[in-house]
């Protein structure tokens, strides 16, 4: 949405852009036919239209929903490269001590620790309920503007210097390999297009409906090496005091995941700390920061590099 | 009494029609490209690998190792809460391509990423097949559409060992009082006969509760659901284990409900459980009265489709 915004203004389309998305993929209004809505939401947003292949040849045996798809990708890491349960929730954590220092973050003044994720329960294994995102009501709106209205700008802007969309396949069942995400062309673009290097990078606001996602998205975009990702989480503090800071608004998992609105939350807090203006969690240099975001089950995904 | 299939159905397209026909023939017909030699799936209009629309149907083995799988906790739809824990997985065929499916017969700690699997047909309704996979060594025998009835186990409660209780020992009595609940009692299925019997006993014939194929199109839980009335008064169809027995009462009545509510909703064709808690007990002048919560759930959901704060009084 970000880049394509950019793009209509890079083309002379316009010269502002307000990005706005709701809660909902589409609002309740006296045309819309609220069956309908409740039956895409019953079936966990997936097509149940005929000749659909999720509704032919997913939804007859239960495949429905995220939580089982992402499930079946860390099974398939786990027994591809191990799976480290405590480091997994290690991501939950530093995110949540980050959400601590951020009064708009639905689990702000509540702590969490390893022992209480690993101890909560299993939804489909391996993922415990605390490595899923909280559902919250909210919206979302970023403005995009030309280079000619920045004198009107009250604050520091952040330029879109990177950005980069790959849409793998819909569903991962039928991915080449389900451990390589889109997360994976789209960085690199993102990277190639601003010219930025990995270890320019100050902040990494990476989609995060759950810990697995996290993972994946860390190896694919470059960080750490395919199989490594939960090395690369133990070495690493990845709160806003930290050296590989994460999410610094508490991440999906700790701010809240207003439904389609979730992932802008990423992009709006890359941009608050780009502006220094994200309070007792800001960072002391932000000048680059990456974002992701990820639609489906990893199978359709965006990158952005913002300074 | 036949159960209506109530999960979702495939429904096959021009394309995929083979397929599906084949597994009702217990054969698995799946598409190779006649210029590559490539396999594909699902079913389409080309080869996945070099783009030909020159794809051919051709019989194979079903012979399969196991790609990734989830043990679902939660049902993906209440409709298949007879499955818990679903054991969802991704099968890689020996001809290298990957399907959506579900493990039968098969215990968790038997599940191994890159085990050796069988297929199983599963033919769930007259002109429905699905396609479900077993250990190489397993022998399955499933439910097919058109079985006899299979005669649902009911747990006995534990009668052996129980604690007996005089409903006027006020202070043992309290001692029951517990934030937590009794284990789940048997299970019941909540089919559409039973809810057409209850509409006509009750006179609530709302189309709702009635009529499947309206229900499909408008309602908006895409099937008929259960009375919630009907969901409380199954309650006597369930049998709580409980660790104690009150005694030494002449006469035991139903006082009603301080609280009765119907958080969601039973769609027809499920499974439905209970459990309990001693919320309140409180001497009156005639007696004992005894608040027990009664909570009804389908099975494996966290969220009860009816909550009675049912009072007892002990005289």
């Amino acid at each position: 949405m970000i880049w394509r915004a950019a793009k209509a203004i890079e083309a002379g389309l316009c010269q502002a852009v307000l990005c706005v998305i709701p809660m909902r993929m589409a609002p309740f209004g006296p045309e819309d036919d609220p069956a309908w809505m409740m039956k895409a939401m019953r079936f966990g947003g997936h097509s149940t239209v005929y000749g659909a292949p999720e509704a032919e040849f997913d939804l007859p045996y239960g495949h429905l929903g995220q939580n089982t798809g992402y499930a079946m990708i860390a099974q398939r890491y786990a027994a591809m490269h191990g799976y480290d349960a405590a480091a997994a929730a290690k991501i939950a954590v530093d995110q949540r001590f980050n959400a601590q220092a951020n009064p708009e973050a639905i689990f702000y003044g509540k702590t969490l620790s390893v022992d209480e994720v690993l101890a909560s329960r299993m939804v489909a294994d391996p993922l415990h309920v605390l490595e899923i995102v909280m559902p919250v009501a909210g919206g979302a709106a970023v403005i995009v503007a030309s280079k000619e209205l920045l004198s009107k700008c009250k604050n520091r802007p952040a330029h879109i210097t990177g950005f980069g969309e790959h849409l793998g396949y819909k569903s991962p069942t039928y991915a080449k390999d389900m451990l390589y995400t889109p997360v994976g062309p789209a960085s690199d673009f993102a990277f190639k297009t601003s010219g930025l290097s990995r270890s320019d990078i100050h902040c990494a606001q990476i989609y995060d409906c759950y810990t697995i996602t996290v993972l994946l998205s860390l190896e694919d975009a470059g960080f750490a090496p395919k199989g490594e990702g939960f090395r690369f989480i133990k070495e690493h503090n990845l709160t806003y005091q930290g050296d590989f800071p994460l999410n610094t608004h508490g991440g999906q998992l700790s701010f809240g995941q207003s439904g389609s609105a979730g992932g802008m939350s990423q992009v709006i807090e890359a941009v608050t700390q780009i502006q220094g203006r994200a309070g007792a969690r800001q960072l002391k240099k932000c000048d680059n920061a990456f974002v992701t975001g990820t639609g489906g089950v990893m199978s359709e995904q965006g990158a952005l590099i913002l300074q | 009494m036949t159960t209506t299939y109530i999960k979702p159905l495939p429904h096959a397209t021009p394309i995929s029609e083979p397929f599906w026909s084949g597994l009702n023939n217990k054969k698995i017909l799946i598409q190779q490209c006649d210029d590559c030699g490539g396999w594909s799936f699902y079913p389409r209009r080309h080869c996945t690998h070099c783009w030909s629309n020159q794809v051919t149907f051709k019989e194979v083995s079903g012979a399969a190792t196991l790609y990734t799988y989830t043990i679902s906790r939660i049902p993906t739809l209440p409709e298949f809460s007879d499955e818990m824990p679903q054991m969802l997985a991704v099968v890689e065929l020996q001809e290298g391509v990957h399907m959506n499916t579900v493990l039968v017969g098969l215990a968790e700690n038997e599940i191994k990423v890159g085990m050796k699997l069988k297929p199983v047909f599963h033919h769930v309704t007259a002109d429905k097949t699905l396609l479900k996979f077993t250990g190489v060594d397993k022998d399955v025998q499933l439910q097919h559409f058109d079985s006899s009835e299979v005669v649902e186990e009911v747990k006995e409660a534990v009668t052996a060992n129980k604690r007996k209780i005089r409903y006027d020992d006020i202070p043992t009595m309290e001692s029951l009082i517990s934030e937590e609940f009794s284990p789940w009692s048997n299970q019941i299925t909540v089919d559409q006969n039973l809810i057409n019997e209850f509409a006509k006993l009750s006179g609530d014939d709302y189309w709702i509760h009635t009529d499947p194929e309206k229900a499909k199109k408008d309602s908006p839980f895409g099937t008929t659901i259960a009375h919630g009335a009907l969901v409380q008064i199954l309650m006597s169809r369930l049998t709580i284990p409980m660790d104690y027995e009150v005694i030494g009462f002449n006469n035991v009545v139903n006082y009603g409900s301080d609280r009765l509510r119907f958080p969601s909703p039973v769609p027809s064709g499920v499974k439905i459980h209970a459990r309990s808690r001693i919320k309140s007990v409180q001497q009156i002048k005639s007696g004992t009265q005894v608040t027990l919560e009664i909570c009804t759930h389908i099975v494996g959901h966290d969220r009860p489709s009816v909550i009675n704060d049912l009072v007892m009084l002990y005289m």
